[in-house]
């Protein structure tokens, strides 16, 4: 039912976007890809944090259910990583006319897939489940404490070209109120995705565990 | 050895003491890291000869180089425990972060021995003008207390994963692609005349958020 919910929501908000909300001055027509770019940039932050969060939980209680939902949210963590990345690459290819030259923001974002394929590289290493979960869950947590340096600190350091639309140096939007509304309800709709494809791959983690042990 | 009632920091010295004496009784990290460190700096020198002007290129080439020397060396030290099956003996008398803090200290060691003969002999090869003597040294400490955090945990971890060698570079590159790019950036920036402010912050926020998380996670290491 809510599944639903969640398509009606997302298909709505896309129509708005398209229809209602206007177009930034300079940006032109690829505005729009604020409203898959920057949610999926903002749902790979939550998916680490989400993993990082269900790692210590397994360091604290050894439950495996936690470090199925650590490994779940880094792997869908890092499809959301590439969604932002190559989005943001198409968006570069029409603004800077190149899809990719090493903006800050581009080095940053793909510093954050190299750590989490380690992560799936390392898991994919270790044959024993619960030694598995642990190390994985010691990676994920020193992993996770790169992530604030390159989202939040290196684009802030250094001279980037990115537009900083939403949370910007004076912490409020200068953005058409149409366009915002957008914008947080793509938020929510994508952010609800994540959760659907959070639960469903730890349910097929569990079910894979369930035959293995018959 | 320390026992169970040795104070912390007399535990860690023990370990710190124990790793010297039996890296200096072989010698072969230290021989395998600085034999790699010179032999790819040869390669570098004689592929593209003395670089005077280019600083950006020779700041790069500069961390490449000792990046790829100590990595080829720093998960050496849980590795070793492993394959003598010393490990179970040695959490005999130590705790896993008493254990870990003296490999810290060790490979920090291990690191400016590597330094010490890599870069004068890099700065000689490809004729690097003279560099900051405080920026650069700042950069290249802190930059190497980022490398020693982040692979001693790495090369713990990866010590008791199958495919140990192969896998210790793959898992501690990618954490340490931050450090790499702000060390350049910064050794770039003191030979430009520029200020290092920025990077020398980034490289120290980064170490100790890194040595955070490490004190949190190394009574997890080991379990079975």
């Amino acid at each position: 039912m809510w599944r639903w919910l969640l398509f009606v929501w997302i298909a709505g908000f896309i129509v708005l976007a398209f229809t209602w909300a206007p177009l930034v001055p300079v940006l032109g027509p690829t505005t729009r890809v604020l409203y898959f770019h920057i949610p999926a940039a903002w749902v790979t932050v939550v998916a680490l944090g989400w993993s990082m969060l269900h790692s210590v939980l397994y360091l604290r209680t050894r439950r495996m259910e936690h470090d199925d939902h650590a490994a779940a949210a880094a792997e869908i963590g890092l499809l959301f990583c590439i969604t932002a990345t190559v989005s943001g690459a198409m968006w570069a290819k029409a603004m800077w006319g190149a899809y990719w030259n090493w903006d800050p923001r581009e080095t940053s974002i793909f510093f954050i897939l190299l750590i989490y394929a380690a992560y799936l590289a390392l898991r994919a290493a270790i044959d024993d489940p619960a030694r598995r979960a642990r190390l994985a869950a010691i990676y994920s947590a020193v992993a996770f404490v790169t992530v604030p340096f390159l989202i939040f600190v290196v684009p802030r350091i250094y001279f980037s070209l990115h537009p900083d639309p939403l949370l910007n140096t004076r912490m409020k939007p200068d953005m058409d109120p149409r366009i915002v509304v957008g914008f947080l309800g793509m938020l929510v709709g994508v952010t609800g995705v994540y959760f659907w494809a959070q639960q469903l791959r730890v349910r097929v983690v569990r079910l894979e565990r369930r035959l293995h042990l018959i | 050895m320390p026992n169970a009632r040795s104070g912390f920091p007399a535990a860690v010295w023990a370990i710190l003491r124990k790793e010297c004496r039996s890296e200096w009784r072989t010698r072969y990290g230290l021989n395998a890291a600085l034999l790699f460190a010179v032999t790819s700096l040869t390669g570098v020198s004689f592929a593209i000869g003395r670089l005077t002007d280019r600083t950006d290129v020779l700041s790069a080439l500069l961390w490449v180089v000792l990046l790829f020397a100590s990595l080829a060396s720093l998960s050496h030290a849980f590795v070793r425990e492993v394959e003598g099956q010393t490990l179970t003996f040695l959490r005999l008398v130590a705790s896993p972060t008493q254990i870990a803090i003296g490999k810290l200290v060790f490979n920090l060691l291990f690191l400016a021995v590597i330094e010490l003969v890599t870069v004068p002999l890099f700065v000689v090869l490809m004729g690097a003008p003279p560099v900051r003597w405080g920026s650069f040294l700042g950069l290249l400490a802190l930059g190497s207390a980022a490398l020693a955090i982040s692979s001693t945990l790495v090369g713990a971890v990866i010590s008791q994963t199958r495919g140990r060698g192969a896998l210790f570079a793959g898992v501690s590159f990618p954490l340490l692609l931050p450090v790499l790019a702000a060390a350049v950036s910064g050794t770039k920036a003191q030979w430009a005349g520029n200020s290092v402010g920025g990077e020398v912050r980034l490289l120290a926020a980064y170490a100790v958020a890194l040595l955070a998380a490490s004190l949190l996670l190394y009574d997890h290491l080991w379990e079975d």
